[in-house]
């Protein structure tokens, strides 16, 4: 009777379900995947790394909340060919950790593809973990329905211990607004056969207030708090902020769609959302800490090189034939042995599969 | 304001209470009219003919529907019900969505036209009285036919709705139900119903519907329902279930209700 109790309660429970997943807890358990059919792996000493932001599988599509697209629902054949192309440059890159951002699970806009399994299921990567920012049983913008987004974790080596930690959310939007927003994350797991941590996060974008200090903060706590159990970690993924003197901080007029204007007084917003990095003290150097702490892929002396440019919104190349102008996205670790020397690459040839660019690098374990 | 108060009678059409045994097999009575916000007006145009349509939704969703009674099967009473449903200009309103902002509120995709389409569903109704209730169980095809490309993108997923429009991009589906309505009082009777609704082929391939109301019936003019509808159903996504209606906004519970008001016209 009390089991027909529990079963009934927790169907009401379920059925309950509010249609936005809040995530209210500050560190919660990460979900993990793994492929079908699992290819063998030998632990190395010298794994290769990637970041990418896949931008939900979506390669340039004209997505109207991320560029001046128009479109909203791509087609599922589009989705799995991209994907596949996907699939291509990781199998030919042969990675044993990628950090993935912008992936969708199950997402209307995308097909509803579960896109980790997929993944898994056509590469040399074992496992997966996997951290919404975004979890909506039904958007009602554009008729964008359902959509499940998030960072993930991929590996040639067995996950544990997986965790979700919040962020804080935008405090410049309406209650409403914020209500159906994205709530970001940084996902951390730990590779016991590399004897490392893998940290990943996709900090905010078109925050205007101090946001991305925060993220930006929380993302050195974390991986702090790994360096001072004297733990590895390989740690990156989009961080949405330049490198420390990037020659240009406002690209309000490359990003600008036919229907806007900024930069002129009495038209609000002055700068364009996502597109200028001077919001709060500080921000062109906020990622100096972490270049001062850790070792970075792409080092100083070159970050700020051309051929190390990771973005440009969806629309640029259409627009301004531009496929990239400015570096997003970051790998550090504090592995002694840093990483190896001539190993880092910007990967802008990828160009037209996401409206980011993956970068890699080859870590020494060894210490050699 | 006009598009948001057509999605509410929409989901409210679809989700709604129920008036005075409006599935059963026993059509109104001859000049009896009933109507309730979220329930069509029916007529009993003759003694063996009842017509139904939805007068606000009329416009934008043309739609029409016949209720006739045929010979008893033992102690069951008999009908058939026959529909035609014209939902194009009102998808094609609710894809244009309303301006909210800088934002488009619209459950589905501005890119997306929908085609013309015409719902035809057939339903075969037996209602009987047993001692402790009335039963009605009815089952039924339903056909969608359109003229022109529907991207199965263009689909509404949510609850009630999804599984509905559905027979468009699957172009058939099935319906089977009960519905068990039982008097408690002189005023008060409780309805139940469980609803299967099958579209073999689609991804999203079957929906189940409970609904419970308590009625109460003030006169022979007027009425009240309220209670809830349960929806377990599969979507694109994976399987859900939900009770309905449901404000996540306020994690509460708003009661359906439903205002019912009925008539006689005068015999010539």
């Amino acid at each position: 009777m009390n089991c027909k109790v529990l079963l009934i309660g927790l169907a009401l429970v379920y059925s309950c379900e509010p249609f936005v997943n809040e995530f209210h807890d500050k560190i919660s358990v990460a979900k993990l995947y793994e492929a079908t059919a699992k290819t063998p792996a030998a632990t190395t000493a010298a794994p290769r790394v990637i970041t990418w932001n896949i931008r939900f599988g979506a390669a340039r599509f004209p997505f109207y909340g991320d560029s001046c697209g128009d479109k909203v629902i791509a087609k599922k054949n589009d989705i799995k060919d991209n994907l596949d192309n996907i699939v291509a440059e990781i199998n030919s890159l042969n990675p044993d950790i990628i950090l993935l951002q912008e992936v969708d699970m199950f997402s209307k806009r995308s097909g509803y593809i579960n896109q980790i399994q997929y993944l898994l299921d056509n590469t040399a990567m074992n496992y997966g973990c996997y951290a919404s920012i975004w979890q909506v049983d039904f958007v009602p913008n554009y008729g964008l329905g359902r959509v499940d987004l998030g960072n993930a974790i991929l590996s040639k080596y067995e996950l544990t211990d997986a965790e979700r930690i919040q962020l804080r959310l935008r405090t410049d939007q309406s209650g409403l607004v914020q209500y159906f927003y994205l709530r970001r994350n940084i996902l951390k797991v730990k590779i016991p056969d590399l004897n490392l941590y893998a940290v990943n996060i996709h900090a905010t974008a078109f925050a205007t207030d101090d946001t991305k200090q925060e993220h930006v903060d929380k993302f050195i706590q974390v991986l702090a708090d790994i360096d001072l159990t004297g733990d590895q970690f390989i740690a990156g993924g989009d961080l949405n902020s330049l490198p420390p003197g990037a020659p240009v901080i406002d690209f309000c007029e490359h990003d600008m769609c036919n229907d806007e204007n900024f930069h002129m007084e009495g038209i609000e917003p002055f700068h364009k959302e996502g597109s200028y990095f001077d919001n709060f003290d500080g921000e062109p150097n906020i990622l100096q800490p972490l270049y001062g702490a850790y070792a970075p892929a792409i080092n100083s002396q070159v970050m700020n090189n051309p051929e190390h440019l990771t973005h440009a919104p969806s629309t640029s190349n259409e627009r301004w034939d531009i496929k990239y102008d400015r570096k997003l996205d970051y790998l550090f670790t504090n592995v002694a042995g840093g990483w190896v020397h001539g190993s880092a690459a910007t990967h802008q040839n990828l160009w037209l599969l996401s409206d980011h660019m993956p970068v890699s690098a080859v870590l020494n374990l060894s210490g050699d | 304001m006009k598009k948001i108060i057509y999605i509410i009678i929409l989901i409210g059409l679809l989700s709604g209470a129920q008036n005075w045994a409006p599935h059963s097999a026993h059509p109104l009575p001859e000049k009896r009219w009933e109507m309730g916000f979220f329930q069509p007006l029916r007529y009993g145009y003759t003694e063996t003919l009842e017509v139904s349509l939805h007068p606000l939704l009329f416009f934008v969703m043309p739609n029409l529907s016949v209720k006739i009674p045929h010979k008893n099967m033992g102690n069951w009473s008999t009908a058939s019900r026959h529909s035609l449903l014209y939902p194009t200009p009102l998808l094609n309103m609710l894809s244009k969505g309303t301006k909210i902002g800088n934002n488009i509120a619209s459950l589905i995709s501005p890119n997306f036209l929908i085609p013309p389409m015409v719902g035809i569903s057939n339903d075969w109704l037996m209602s009987r009285s047993l001692a402790f209730a009335d039963i009605t169980l009815h089952g039924g095809i339903d056909l969608g036919i359109v003229f022109g490309d529907l991207d199965e993108q263009s689909s509404i997923d949510l609850p009630l709705v999804y599984h509905r429009l559905g027979v468009y991009y699957n172009t058939w589906g099935l319906d089977l139900g009960i519905d068990i309505f039982r008097q408690l009082t002189k005023r008060l009777g409780i309805h139940t119903d469980f609803d299967l609704r099958l579209l073999p082929g689609l991804s999203g391939s079957y929906d189940v519907e409970h609904k419970l109301l308590l009625v109460w019936t003030k006169s022979e003019g007027f009425q009240v329902c309220t209670g809830y509808k349960f929806v377990y159903g599969q979507f694109p996504y994976g399987d859900e279930a939900r009770f309905l209606p449901y404000v996540p906004m306020a994690e509460t519970w708003i009661p359906m209700v439903e205002l019912q008001v009925a008539g006689n016209r005068k015999k010539p």
